[in-house]
């Protein structure tokens, strides 16, 4: 109640300031309604009698952002949010929130800064968020439950949400370089529990040089570290990486050609921890992206090489815990098992999914992806890969990428792990195929992993081929007005070795992965499209979920979505 | 051209700059090892078959595996059941890192008695065992022991009981005994009060030249130590010992203008349990809240005067018991 009369308070004073002052008032924000009702069946040996089988609630939202400017050179940003979930009344099952809070400006026509809120990107390699993605395209039914993890976790453009402060600075010449951008920013990864665990903060810096329209070139620095005298130990962690980076276009018979060039090294160390290893490397990253002429088709050709002990703790961040829990039914089965995620899971709970970096190195899934888990910033890799794209057929567009990657050193043998991914999606707008007015689009996709390794001894081999693939399409059989349907199918089968790390991110133990997992999801609903800001779809959907080596029961979940977006 | 030349052999440059040369390592521990069945490589063994800890002899263990395994190694003395336990993740055991000196892991104390030596190993069924003779027991350095019952109950003690139900503050010789014959006993019901009981150990029971103990003067050079026996099934105890500093030395404690200092026990456990806790790291209480002591405000082991140890139970809960003994100052924490 206390919070509802300062919501009301400010809002009045919004009020008043925008009265006083045209346009120096803006309203943004979103609201939301999501229904659902779920229904979970458990194939066991014995029947499930423990597990409770349905579950419905939901929620409505509302997110009310008012973005201040007092004067030409500042800007305040700040969002409530209200939320209640369903059979919540008189404020029972209320939550009240501020959403986003930032200030920013500039000082003396120069110097911009930003404090609060920060969306932060650098390199794949220093601090960026390598969204996990089953595949790089899935169909629209899964695509707009996507998007609501992507608003609810501020995933944009692969920057990481933090809190902190940030500045940056550019600069004209008119000799030798054309000019000089200089970024800065410092963030609080953790708080300190006034007893064994320190502050642990977020710093770096980008200086950027460009020297003509073609050339350019600068310097990377983030470095993660725990402030000394927040707690009485003097043992703190370091994790300072640098690298350097080069740019050149060149015209090669018309084709635009831009070759860059990113190395540098890393350093993650403890201070007073005589068990703690240092962990040093280096990587290289050096690719070549051609474009032609008239924009047909475009590739890139790369070469990749990450040292096994290269550690970026703002690069290597995943952005799913597959160790968290779900929104619903944690555990199955009369054994009350923790249930394994599925692809349902990936695609709509919130819930495993991260808001920021996070300061330990997160446990991969093998079974999802055991190639690069950590992006481009995986280390241990060595090799290159290829993408390219096509929109030289009307109305269809290929996109196409093939990593053929390596182990640089062994996990617990000398012989090494061999990578192989290949992706393809694609697009169809079938209504132009077939000349017809009514939107209907179609996408097909397929992403394949395969993991080997001869070992010296049976023991040693491993032999993981994943296989994802996906179609669906959207219908507007009337104005606005959508059928939207989608598949995905999924399967791991084969065995690899997990690697279980200490504190120190250095390997323990390998434990092996034995696993022939199925799933299928389908998903069929309608979608009525008020404006492109908002919508309301009615959806379906249905995972089955089948282990073959029988280690987990399977189950099948099915979802029955009613979901209202807006964003204004 | 000539641009293109150069960027393209500036890839292959620092490709073949990047080529890296440690195919020889490998990270962590060795998978062939992991997943191999286990071997025996060198014998469970002791380096000696009898020790004599009074004169500060140890005993060493080693073994040697095919892999890295989860030991343990558990002395059980034939007599006293008393047991000490090593264990450790590694390919091999080692008489340098694995000494006995004699000190127990589960109460009671060893004594001259025969013991088995039992290695078990994680994952494997078989059990290796050698036997190990005690001659003599480890001596136990102690700067002063204020109480550990072996001579019944000094005069100089002042006892006080309550006169509830079941009321039993008596000194015994059982087979509950840890360390020597004796402990004390204290246990009953009193369903108006906290207090079960509670014995004063007066200074004068110590030296009859001085008003205050015999210790170091330095606070953090001075350990407090005892042995509680929880006893399972009945209600939480609290033994409440505070230490009452006569700082000007007259035989008399002055509770407006001289420190007490107070260390409360909550016997949350089942069986016996060292207690060992620095003498500076006690604070004054009331109600089992710190406060600033009424005194110097300095901790002087060397001015205690008087030791009052309470045992407490909640009144709303009925019946309460615990047993205690070897109550002493060390020099360094009790090692048992």
């Amino acid at each position: 109640m206390k919070h509802l009369q300062l919501l009301v308070l400010f809002l009045f004073f919004v009020a008043s300031l925008q009265a006083q002052q045209k346009k120096t008032v803006d309203f943004i924000g979103g609201a939301r309604s999501y229904m659902s009702n779920s229904q979970l069946s458990v194939q066991d040996s014995l029947p499930d009698t423990t597990t409770l089988k349905r579950n419905t609630g939901g929620y409505a939202l509302i997110d009310l952002g008012v973005n201040i400017r007092p004067n030409d050179k500042t800007e305040i940003m700040g969002m409530f949010r209200i939320r209640n979930e369903y059979g919540g009344f008189w404020g029972a099952g209320v939550s009240f929130d501020v959403r986003q809070l930032w200030l920013k400006g500039i000082i003396g026509n120069v110097v911009r800064y930003q404090l609060g809120d920060l969306n932060l990107k650098q390199t794949p390699f220093t601090l960026h968020n390598n969204r996990f993605q089953l595949l790089d395209s899935m169909p629209s039914v899964f695509q707009l439950q996507q998007n609501i993890i992507s608003y609810e976790k501020f995933y944009t453009n692969n920057t990481w949400r933090q809190q902190g402060a940030n500045v940056d600075m550019g600069l004209s010449f008119n000799k030798y370089i054309q000019s000089m951008d200089v970024n800065a920013y410092i963030t609080r990864l953790r708080a300190t529990d006034f007893n064994a665990i320190p502050d642990r903060l977020l710093g770096g810096f980008t200086i950027a040089i460009k020297q003509t329209a073609r050339r350019s070139f600068g310097l990377h620095k983030v470095s993660t570290f725990d402030l000394k005298g927040t707690v009485l130990d003097s043992n703190m962690y370091s994790n300072n990486v640098t690298t350097v980076f080069a740019q050149q276009d060149v015209f090669i018979k018309n084709h635009l050609s831009t070759f860059k060039l990113e190395l540098g090294n890393s350093v993650a160390k403890y201070s007073h921890d005589a068990f703690a290893p240092v962990l040093k490397d280096y990587f290289i990253h050096a690719h070549m992206h051609v474009v032609a002429p008239n924009n047909k088709w475009e590739s890139t050709l790369a070469y990749l090489n990450v040292g096994p002990d290269f550690r970026s703790v703002g690069a290597q961040s995943m952005n799913i815990n597959f160790q968290a829990s779900t929104n619903y039914y944690n555990s199955y089965a009369n054994d009350k098992l923790s249930r394994p995620l599925s692809i349902m899971d990936l695609v709509r709970s919130e819930n495993i999914y991260t808001t920021g970096v996070t300061s330990n190195l997160m446990r991969p899934s093998l079974a999802y992806n055991a190639i690069l888990p950590y992006g481009l910033a995986t280390f241990n890799r060595i090799g290159a890969y290829w993408k390219a794209s096509y929109n030289g057929f009307k109305s269809v567009g290929l996109q196409a990428t093939v990593y053929k990657l390596s182990e640089v050193r062994g996990q617990g043998t000398t012989q090494l792990k061999q990578f192989l991914q290949a992706e393809v999606q694609s697009t169809f707008k079938l209504h132009e195929l077939m000349s017809t007015k009514k939107p209907f689009l179609f996408q097909a996709g397929f992403r394949f992993q395969n993991t080997q390794r001869t070992g010296r001894v049976a023991v040693e081999d491993v032999d993981l081929k994943s296989l994802a693939l996906q179609a669906g399409c959207t219908y507007e059989f009337a104005p606005k007005l959508q059928v939207i349907g989608g598949l995905i199918w999924f399967q791991s089968k084969g065995n690899d070795f997990q690697a279980d790390r200490n504190v120190y991110t250095t390997v323990d133990y390998y434990t092996n992965q034995k696993m022939d997992v199925a799933q299928q999801m389908t998903a069929l609903g309608l979608k009525c499209n008020f404006s492109p800001k908002s919508y309301i779809t009615a959806l379906y959907q249905s995972v089955n979920y089948k282990d073959k080596l029988l280690v987990m029961p399977d189950y099948t979940m099915n979802q029955f979505l009613l979901i209202y977006n807006m964003t204004f | 051209m000539k641009k293109i030349i150069l960027i393209a052999t500036c890839f292959l440059g620092f490709t073949f700059l990047s080529c890296r040369k440690d195919a020889t390592k490998i990270d962590g521990p060795s998978i062939e090892e992991l997943y191999s069945s286990f071997k025996m490589l060198a014998n469970f063994k002791a380096n000696k078959d009898s020790v004599d800890f009074a004169s500060g002899a140890t005993v060493g263990f080693s073994a040697t595996f095919n892999k890295i395994v989860s030991w343990k190694i558990t002395i059980t003395g034939t007599t006293s059941k008393a047991r000490k336990v090593f264990s450790g993740q590694s390919k091999s055991i080692d008489a340098a890192s694995t000494v006995w000196n004699g000190t127990t892991t589960y109460f009671p104390l060893f004594a001259a008695e025969n013991c088995i030596a039992k290695l078990t190993i994680d994952g494997v069924m078989d059990t290796f065992q050698v036997p190990i003779k005690i001659k003599n027991t480890r001596v136990i350095n102690t700067s002063l022991v204020i109480a550990d019952y072996e001579n019944g109950f000094n005069p100089a003690w002042v006892k006080f009981v309550q006169t509830g139900a079941n009321m039993d503050f008596n000194i015994k010789s059982d087979s509950s005994k840890v360390q020597g014959n004796s402990y004390l006993n204290m246990a009953g019901t009193v369903n108006w009060d906290w207090l079960i009981g509670l014995i004063d150990y007066p200074a004068s029971a110590y030296s009859t030249t001085s008003n205050t103990l015999n210790l170091n003067a330095n606070p953090d050079a001075v350990y407090f130590n005892c042995l509680v026996y929880g006893v399972p099934n009945t209600n939480m105890s609290k033994v409440l010992f505070q230490f009452k500093e006569d700082e000007n030395a007259d035989g008399v404690f002055n509770a407006n203008n001289e420190d007490e200092y107070a260390f409360n026990i909550d016997v949350t456990w089942t069986g016996w349990k060292l207690v060992s806790i620095k003498y500076s790291d006690i604070t004054a209480l009331v109600n089992g809240q710190p406060v600033t002591p009424k005194g110097n405000s300095i901790h002087n082991p060397n001015k205690i005067g008087k030791i009052s140890m309470l045992h407490l139970a909640d009144k709303a809960l009925g019946a309460a018991a615990c047993k205690i003994d070897f109550i002493c100052f060390t020099s360094a924490p009790l090692e048992l």
